[in-house]
């Protein structure tokens, strides 16, 4: 696309005021509701109150930096106490044997913290669900175990004390209260990165990658990195709290500080407030914290257990009853009355940012597959198929089912790694690149559809395009304002705000469309996006993806509706059994006797005396 | 050398009693496709009951196997029902969930009814060693051995050769498929769900009269249990027998040439590497098999 069509001048972008962000009702809602989270226990005086809400901070703290990783990136760690530990056995030994501030000591605690994440993630990320568990609660073990094994060092079971050297270098208090005012600001700050992220283009493609893997690919998101960068970040806040309670409690042991327990308590609250939601952390810690706390408190030792089996029972009932949590379910009513409260205006759209030109001349070669060739056991799916499209060409690919040409497609893009022979994309300036992962592939430009729809169901239509309009906008407001005229070109733009899952078929082929084509590719790769359209939207894609090609794409279409790939295609290749058996111009290439054969059969080829 | 064998002898008769638990969870894992975290407290529950039997009425554990293998049958029938049933369709974390606010709730419900103290059954026979070929072997284990034998070759006659057993291994390999022949799946999926609880009932009883227990014992035998089955491919019975095995000799072997407590470092290592590396398990029996 060039950015003739489109005039929009970029410094049009315009964010809302700062004063007016600390007016909107959303704002002072969650800083009235946190403020009480100080008020209440100054109010009531008593060391109780305050020890009761320190918990409170704290733990909330813990769920939300959990929810990085556990809500935003859909990674349910259930071992999440090793960062928890990692900062207070950091922070402790440095006092213990350098006499360093704890306040660097859990500043270089959360360091290491989020290497380990790092070192944890990049293995087992590639697990899918209830196995990255058992490999988060196994890593805990180890950890839990060299800990004591190591007692030289930590002190084994038997744990270390941390140095009572009283003041706010040591962080160690007579006052109760003043840890009160160091969690409250933890939890904060944790609040805080957790909102960014959310609402950050890390925040949008966590998410997508949560929901979709393979969607998320093609929209140039490398999901291994997103992930690390979240575990990494929870794990820097979270080894940061751990340090803070290590202070706050001044002993540590092992069974404590790297326990199965509260790692499971952590996701907990998180899941009970609403997994991937900012406040939903916060909320249901608030809720099921100060019962068991009170429960403890008045019951005192007889109820040992009590309150971890009310948490287990809320936990099970909850996933029974409010699998959103509290959020997920209440969530959207409660924001709409707030948002009713003065100060909630909507802020004004943002003009659409300029497109990139899509450079280099015409006619020349941009992508070229040379003798491709894709084995599974004793099939051969791809045999020695080569294939160049050119600049500005519209390239049909047909054949009948099982030909093969998905699994093109597949090598065309990334998704599968061929045996032998390679695929250049040349860009603009004429340099060859072999990107080798599908992000590579979408960051050169080659946007993919999938033939069986990958939506991010939960996001909504317009989020989902949103997606892929990232790889070229960093903003949040860019990418929103860009995404919103893909929708209008695409014709999605009266669903823009409804959820994606709840399309039909014609309208998540054309979402397909739409999320390619806002990672504004110059070679778009269409897997029969006609399927399942009717006649008029069959007519409307047509005219779509000439107008797309005008401005300089290059497209290669799978299609089986004959009709619409014969009028669009400048050049039709025809695959069977995995390889290439006619090529050139629309009609030509339908008169061939092998083609013929392939879709219909020798038989009929014979009868008919062809 | 002797010590190497008698090693090996201890590693083999611990491994059965993994292989009982981790036949139970692979059960659950392989049909209904649900990972059991509460695993281990089931056995924690079978333990409780086999000492409450012994306590009140004086009976032997292996006494209250019927009892205890009914009663954890109903136990893991039950759960199906009104707990994971309701969320097969759910999200995969919704179900994680359900299965550790379970395994918390039972913890603390024992912790709450028995306190932190551990229980053990009087001693009996069971305990004592035998000497056989110059090594020592704990009856109570060469029990467990021959139950695990029996164990695994009785699932395998019941899965091969009844109309249920079938049924359930169609269920296994295709739910919806399974469906559409006529299979009652959620029938289907209770009844498996029971037997995995039960293979953990047989379990407790036998193992009631070895280690005592307390509300946290589960957690300690599950943990390896889920590296057993893993190990074993995730969804082979028989994979997980020959993984607890494994573990049993990594156990026995490590302990002695390591160190005690780094034992299970080394098995919970050999996890991470398995799932990271070969997550079909190791013997490639991950898909396709049963």
């Amino acid at each position: 696309m060039t950015a003739k069509a489109n005039p929009a001048p970029v410094a049009a972008t315009r964010r809302p005021g700062f004063l007016a962000r600390l007016t909107h009702p959303r704002l002072y809602c969650t800083v009235i509701l946190l403020a009480l989270l100080l008020a209440i226990p100054l109010a009531s005086g008593s060391t109780f109150m305050v020890h009761v809400f320190v918990t409170i901070c704290v733990f909330a703290a813990l769920a939300t930096a959990w929810n990085i990783v556990g809500g935003y990136a859909g990674q349910l760690s259930l071992g999440h106490t090793v960062f928890y530990g990692v900062g207070g056995y950091t922070t402790a030994l440095l006092i213990a044997h350098f006499g360093l501030t704890p306040w660097i000591g859990m500043i270089l605690g959360a360091a290491l913290a989020a290497l380990v994440g790092i070192g944890i993630g990049y293995p087992c990320f590639r697990l899918r669900g209830p196995f990255f568990s058992l490999a988060t609660i196994a890593f805990l073990e180890v950890v839990r175990l060299l800990a004591i094994h190591f007692n030289g060092v930590t002190g084994g079971s038997a744990g270390l004390i941390v140095p009572l050297n009283l003041g706010w270098t040591w962080m160690i208090f007579r006052e109760k209260v003043n840890y009160l005012y160091i969690a409250f600001g933890l939890l904060c700050l944790t609040m805080v990165v957790s909102w960014a992220v959310r609402s950050s283009r890390l925040g949008y493609y966590l998410t997508a990658v949560r929901e979709r893997d393979s969607a998320a690919q093609a929209a140039g998101i490398n999901d291994t990195s997103v992930k690390l960068i979240a575990i990494a970040i929870s794990g820097a806040l979270t080894a940061l709290v751990g340090a803070f309670h290590a202070m706050y409690l001044t002993f540590l042991e092992p069974a404590t500080m790297f326990s199965l327990a509260t790692s499971v308590e952590i996701a907990m609250f998180a899941l009970i407030g609403g997994l991937g939601t900012v406040m939903g952390p916060l909320l249901g810690t608030v809720l099921v914290v100060p019962l068991a706390e009170l429960a403890r408190g008045w019951l005192g030792a007889s109820a040992n257990g009590l309150h971890g089996f009310v948490y287990g029972s809320v936990l099970v009932l909850i996933t029974l009853t409010l699998p959103g949590g509290l959020v997920g379910t209440f969530g959207r009513r409660v924001t709409r009355w707030i948002d009713a409260l003065p100060g909630g205006a909507q802020s004004e759209p943002v003009a659409a940012p300029a497109l990139a030109e899509v450079g280099g001349t015409r006619g020349e070669p941009i992508l070229v597959a040379k003798d491709l060739v894709k084995r599974f056991g004793g099939l051969t799916a791809t045999d020695n198929v080569s294939l160049t499209l050119k600049r500005g060409e519209i390239l049909g690919v047909i054949g009948p089912n099982g030909a093969g040409k998905t699994t093109v497609f597949n090598q065309l893009s990334g998704f599968l790694k061929q045996d032998a022979g390679t695929v250049d994309v040349i860009d603009a300036a004429g340099t060859r690149h072999q990107p080798t992962t599908p992000d590579g592939f979408a960051r050169l430009g080659v946007g993919r559809t999938f033939q069986i729809v990958q939506p991010f169901g939960k996001l909504t239509v317009l989020e989902n395009i949103m997606i892929g309009a990232f790889l070229r906008h960093h903003s949040v407001e860019n990418a929103r304002a860009s995404a919103l005229r893909v929708a209008r070109l695409v014709g999605l733009e009266d669903v823009k705000d409804v959820e994606a899952a709840t399309l039909p078929i014609g309208g998540l082929k054309r979402l397909e469309v739409a999320r390619t084509l806002a990672t504004e590719p110059s070679i778009l790769l269409l897997d029969e996006v006609m399927a399942g359209q009717s006649q008029a939207d069959t007519v409307r894609m047509v005219q779509l993806i000439r107008a797309i090609r005008d401005t300089g794409v290059s497209v290669i279409a799978i299609e089986h509706n004959m009709q619409a790939i014969m009028s669009l295609s400048d050049r039709i290749i025809v695959i069977d059994s995995g390889k290439v058996i006619a090529e050139g111009a629309p009609q030509e290439v339908v008169r061939q006797r092998r083609v013929i054969e392939a879709y219909l059969g020798e038989d009929f080829v014979d009868a008919q005396g062809l | 050398m002797d010590v190497f064998i008698q090693l090996l002898i201890n590693g083999i008769l611990l491994g059965s009693m993994y292989a009982i638990i981790s036949v139970g969870l692979t059960m659950i894992f392989g049909i209904v496709r649900v990972v059991n975290f509460a695993h281990g407290e089931f056995l924690m529950v079978g333990m409780y009951a086999a000492y409450l039997l012994a306590a009140k009425f004086g009976l032997h554990p292996y006494a209250s196997v019927v009892p205890i293998v009914l009663l954890l049958f109903a136990m893991g029938a039950l759960v199906q029902r009104f707990i994971i049933q309701p969320l097969l369709s759910a999200d995969e974390h919704i179900q994680i969930f359900a299965t550790v606010g379970l395994s918390t709730a039972l913890v603390n419900l024992a912790l709450l009814v028995f306190g932190a103290d551990l229980y053990s059954v009087p001693p009996s026979t069971v305990q004592r060693s035998v000497m056989v070929g110059g090594y020592s072997l704990v009856i109570g284990q060469i029990v467990m051995f021959v139950c695990a034998l029996a164990l695994v070759s009785g699932l395998h006659l019941f899965m091969q050769s009844t109309p249920l057993g079938r049924a359930i291994r169609a269920t296994a390999q295709n739910r919806t498929a399974a469906l559409l022949m006529g299979v009652r799946v959620d029938r289907i999926y209770v009844i498996s769900f029971g037997i995995g609880a039960a293979c953990v009932g047989l379990a407790s009883a036998l193992v009631m009269p070895l280690y005592p227990v307390s509300p946290t014992i589960g957690t300690y035998f599950v943990l390896t249990a889920f590296v057993v089955v893993v190990l074993g491919g995730m969804r082979s019975m028989y994979g997980a027998f020959f993984g607890a095995m494994i573990i049993g000799l990594v156990d026995s072997l490590s302990g002695y040439y390591i160190a005690p407590d780094l034992k299970e470092v080394v098995y919970f290592a050999i996890f991470i590497a398995i799932l990271i590396f070969k997550p079909t398990g190791l013997f490639g029996l991950g898909r396709g098999t049963e």
